[in-house]
């Protein structure tokens, strides 16, 4: 296929760390050039390219930038979502790590057209390089005047910090976000008021996702028409980093047009792991439902994953062959909502812990008749019946477990126990 | 106002109303654990889930503000029990089924929903319950025990120490499945409101050191009272067991003390079980040996020596600032009759009590709950009048002639066997009061009158509010209530006084004093009825001049 990668063009350039060696690659050509439009125009821009949020829920980033009041006295602010928490999930951290400046100038565009003063990266605390490239790269970019009083001459006044986070999943859920950068326990408020009209301190905040931000630049120096070009069609645009991980010869990141086909992407990891067959799939992130093995002509984007029940999220796509139990993969991500729930309200403190606990007895052969049945009605209980989506998250790869692979369940449930021989999590030996 | 729709009925609410509130105002109940009226909204424990006409989910009651005409709500839904049903279940399936040692029990959030929302059986039967091993009894400070196992961290009690008491000693630890309430490192819960997050519990993870294992709370009858620990008027439920008090709790009132109360006026119950009650009249006999003798005998005695020609010396009246406001005014009219400007009253100024309410809060200052009531009744001293503290703490009772000490619960001058000693001086005294002790054992009549808790009556609070609060249980023994004893006594002088209830005095009151003009007894809103400040001074009854007490 012939696509140039966008996002990830940069990777490995001599320097590319640096304003200069940035500027040298074409860098903060597109800043220049937002400065020179209006806020609108940067906006509308924007939202003619059809760019939709990186994060996981895919709204559309120039939408929600126009949510944003125009005539306020107050401050407004950018929150960059860096808190690349998700399993399976290592996108942003390459885009941090490898091109900080493609962060950076895609900041200053989203500030410049919602006409905020202040950055601040929340980023995940483990993410310790990505952090200190990111801060090397942001005073570099004060002392080139990119960032200070005066952005590239032009009057405008931006400031970029870096917020470590400390460590909790929930952190990367917007509103938990803005109540760990504030200096509270980070769990998610109440919406409405959402954030762009009561965000971080109560203050009119856009929260965009590291990867959304990186795409801005691109958009304005080669237009929205370009963008638009990329993609399965016209809700699904633009260029995608997916991250393939589990039972495929060379796990990694891929940039590629959004929407590609499971078959792609696995040919592009050099193809399923000794050749074995594949099983099931997680197309996005450890929240999204488990699709089988017969699933993996669907395009991956947004739309045609939503259709098929599960979700494009944060494109991080596990791949798992026949050797997998599925049982134990499913209460293995059960385990990590439970761990992760913030605890705050009743479905997701109580359910994420019943949910794993109920899996984990499957799995040791205590299974029950009864217990698909509970799982679903569990699930039910859970959706759309708590304060934020973590506890629909950890439902997702759940219920798809029943419904989707019905059969595993209950020939465990018949058996006893796993059918499958206990093999380690992880090859070089760490088993869960 | 837009109005809303809830289950079939309409109603206009004030634009930001949350949806539990407006159901309310239909008379629909949307369970709630998290919410309550005074603290953030938090949208924590999602039993308040109700169907919107529009709305894809279902959205919680506490977080939804009715802002536009014409939102259509559903509770009574199938898709809404199924989901409180599920909500029950979540919270069951770790609550410890304790109830038959929980003090909670008969009060608790979790038995009336579970009744009303939950189900008989449980599908929870493979896992253990979740516990907190070591902290089934942490006591979080003086008057607060928690037990984790019962929490269902729907953290009122954390939010409570941040707004409501402002001293933040509680927080919200760990998370997920092992989210835990606790004190911060080096904070003990202690401050005058702690109390109160036992109150507002909803289930029997808190409870008062004081009330644990006390009783259980189906036996106990409750009336509505008034605290008498300081003149902030805090409105209280009274709770006691065939005429035992086991416990104060705050009744909601807006203008006073909203939803609390401090710690110490839960307390104030105790001193009735301590110490000795005087149980019937007793007359110093002619011997000088105190004797039990009946009510009829020890009016004449009193009536007697406030009607002797040849007495040397003024007569006095010693009021404390527990009288009622009626009785204040029979006294008043009394010491009219008699003629003596002498009316003292006693009350003892004491720690400051605050109260936080919507409009700012409310303060106490003094140690008795009615000294404005009983000044606006009358009993304020005339000019160059014998003062509190001439008796007190002088020699004012050496002038007296007769001395009636109406109410002897004068705080700790009262409990004084000094002082007792100074008010001897007068030639004859009259102890009245629910309290046997130096005082009443040295009178030459002491009569036994009622606790609050036995007698109705008003009180007027520092706001100037006045507020009625009613009998709970009867006295004991050959008791009478101050307004019957004293109505029963100025009947001796003026015969239609005899046999005059709160009510009737309440009235006279009413049309002799300004401040009160237009309220009867039985007409005093439930929330009180706030007096005009400035017929409060025109209010007070003048003494009658020229009288022969001096």
């Amino acid at each position: 296929m012939a696509f140039e990668p966008v996002l990830t063009q940069n990777v490995g350039k001599p320097g590319i760390l640096t304003v200069a060696g940035y500027r040298d690659a074409g860098g903060y050509a597109a800043l220049r050039k937002a400065l020179g439009m209006t806020p609108a125009e940067v906006i509308e821009e924007v939202k003619k390219s059809g760019l939709r949020g990186r994060g996981g829920a895919g709204f559309p980033a120039g939408v929600k930038w126009g949510f944003v009041p125009a005539d306020t006295d107050q401050p407004k602010y950018l929150v960059c979502n860096a808190d690349e928490s998700e399993p399976g999930t290592f996108k942003d951290r390459l885009l941090m790590e490898k091109d900080p400046h493609q962060l950076l100038e895609g900041c200053a565009i989203c500030c410049w057209a919602v006409g905020a003063n202040t950055t601040y990266i929340y980023i995940r605390g483990e993410y310790t390089e990505a952090a200190d490239i990111l801060e090397e790269a942001i005073r570099d970019a004060y002392r080139e005047g990119i960032l200070g009083d005066d952005v590239l001459g032009s009057g405008f006044k931006l400031d970029i910090q870096v917020h470590r986070g400390a460590g909790a999943y929930i952190c990367g859920e917007e509103t938990g976000l803005l109540e760990s950068l504030e200096g509270r326990r980070g769990q998610p408020r109440v919406k409405p008021p959402f954030p762009a009209i009561v965000g971080a301190f109560g203050k009119p905040t856009v929260i965009n996702n590291v990867e959304t931000l990186c795409n801005v630049p691109h958009i304005l120096t080669r237009g929205a028409d370009w963008f638009r070009g990329i993609g399965t069609d016209e809700r699904n645009t633009g260029p995608k980093l997916y991250c393939i991980s589990g039972h495929v010869e060379r796990p990694g990141t891929y940039e590629v047009p959004i929407g590609v086909t499971l078959d792609e992407l696995i040919d592009l990891a050099g193809g399923m792991h000794k050749g074995r067959a594949l099983k099931a799939f997680i197309p996005g992130g450890a929240s999204a439902a488990i699709l089988p093995a017969s699933q993996s002509h669907l395009n991956m984007d947004f739309d045609s994953l939503a259709k098929a029940g599960s979700m494009l999220g944060s494109a991080a796509v596990v791949v798992m062959d026949e050797t997998t139990c599925l049982v134990r993969a499913t209460w293995r991500l059960a385990k990590f909502f439970s761990h992760e729930s913030c605890g705050q309200c009743t479905p997701c403190r109580e359910g994420t812990n019943w949910m794993q606990m109920t899996l984990k007895r499957i799995e040791d052969g205590h299974g029950s008749e009864a217990d698909a049945e509970l799982i679903l009605r569990m699930s039910r209980n859970m959706s759309g019946t708590a304060l934020c989506a973590l506890a629909d998250a950890a439902v997702g790869p759940v219920q798809s477990l029943v419904t989707n692979f019905r059969e595993e369940v209950d020939e465990h449930i018949r058996r006893g126990g796993c059918p499958l021989p206990p093999v380690p999590f992880f090859e070089n030996g760490a088993s869960h | 106002m837009p109005n809303v729709t809830i289950d079939g009925r309409t109603v206009e609410v004030p634009a930001g109303t949350n949806l539990i509130e407006a159901a309310k105002k239909v008379g629909v109940q949307v369970p709630h654990y998290c919410y309550h009226p005074r603290l953030t909204v938090v949208g924590q424990c999602r039993m308040c889930l109700v169907k919107i006409e529009g709305m894809p989910k279902l959205q919680a009651g506490c977080t939804t503000q009715v802002m536009r005409d014409g939102m259509v709500v559903k509770v009574d839904d199938p898709e809404v029990k199924e989901a409180q049903q599920g909500i029950m279940e979540f919270l069951l399936i770790n609550h410890p089924l304790d109830c038959p040692i929980c003090d909670q029990a008969g009060e608790c959030g979790l038995q009336d929903y579970s009744f009303k929302h939950g189900q008989a059986f449980s599908r929870f039967r493979y896992e253990e319950k979740r516990t907190y091993p070591g902290r089934e009894r942490i006591p979080l400070g003086p008057s607060v025990v928690l037990n984790m196992n019962r929490c269902i961290q729907c953290t009122r009690c954390v939010r409570f120490t941040e707004e409501i008491s402002e001293t933040g000693e509680l927080g919200f630890f760990q998370r997920g499945s092992r989210a835990e309430i606790g004190t911060f490192p080096g904070k003990v819960l202690d401050n005058d409101l702690s109390t109160c997050v036992v109150d507002i519990c909803p289930v029997g993870a808190l409870t008062s050191t004081r009330f644990r294992f006390a009783e259980r709370v189906w036996y106990l009858d409750k009336k509505p009272s008034i605290c008498t620990g300081c003149d902030a008027g805090c409105n209280v439920t009274l709770e006691h067991r065939r005429g035992a008090i086991r416990r104060y709790k705050p009744r909601v009132n807006p203008e006073v003390n909203d939803h609390w109360m401090c710690d110490y006026g839960r307390t104030t119950f105790e001193r009735f079980g301590r110490g000795e009650r005087l149980s019937a009249p007793r007359m110093r006999s002619k011997g000088g040996d105190a004797l039990p003798t009946n009510w009829s005998d020890a009016l004449d005695a009193i009536a007697r020596q406030l009607r002797r020609p040849d007495r040397e010396g003024a007569v006095a009246f010693l009021a404390s600032g527990h009288l009622t406001t009626e009785e204040a005014f029979l006294v008043a009219t009394l010491a009219d009759r008699v003629g003596t400007p002498h009316r003292a009253v006693w009350v003892e100024e004491g720690p400051e009590r605050r109260i936080p309410n919507p409009s700012g809060g409310v303060t106490g200052r003094e140690t008795a709950p009615n000294r404005r009531g009983i000044e606006l009744a009358g009993l304020v001293p005339g000019d160059g009048a014998i003062t509190a503290a001439d008796l007190l703490e002088g020699d004012g009772a050496a002038r007296c002639a007769v001395l009636v000490v109406a109410e002897n619960d004068l705080g700790e001058a009262g409990r004084s066997p000094e002082v007792a000693e100074r008010l001897r001086r007068a030639g004859f005294l009259v102890v009245v009061g629910w309290q046997d002790g130096p005082l009443a054992e040295i009178a030459d009549v002491a009569l036994p009158t009622a606790t609050h808790a036995e007698r109705s009556g008003t009180y007027v609070n520092s706001q100037g509010r006045i507020q009625r609060f009613e009998r709970a249980f009867p006295a004991r023994g050959d008791v009478r209530d101050g307004v019957s004893l004293f109505s029963d006594l100025l009947g001796r002088f003026e015969p239609e006084w005899s046999g005059a209830g709160d009510a009737a005095v309440f009235e006279r009151m009413a049309s002799a004093v300004p401040a009160l003009g237009g309220l009867s007894f039985r007409s005093i809103p439930a929330f009180g009825s706030a007096l005009d400040q400035q017929a409060e001074g025109a209010g007070v009854a003048e003494p009658a001049a020229g009288g022969d007490g001096q």
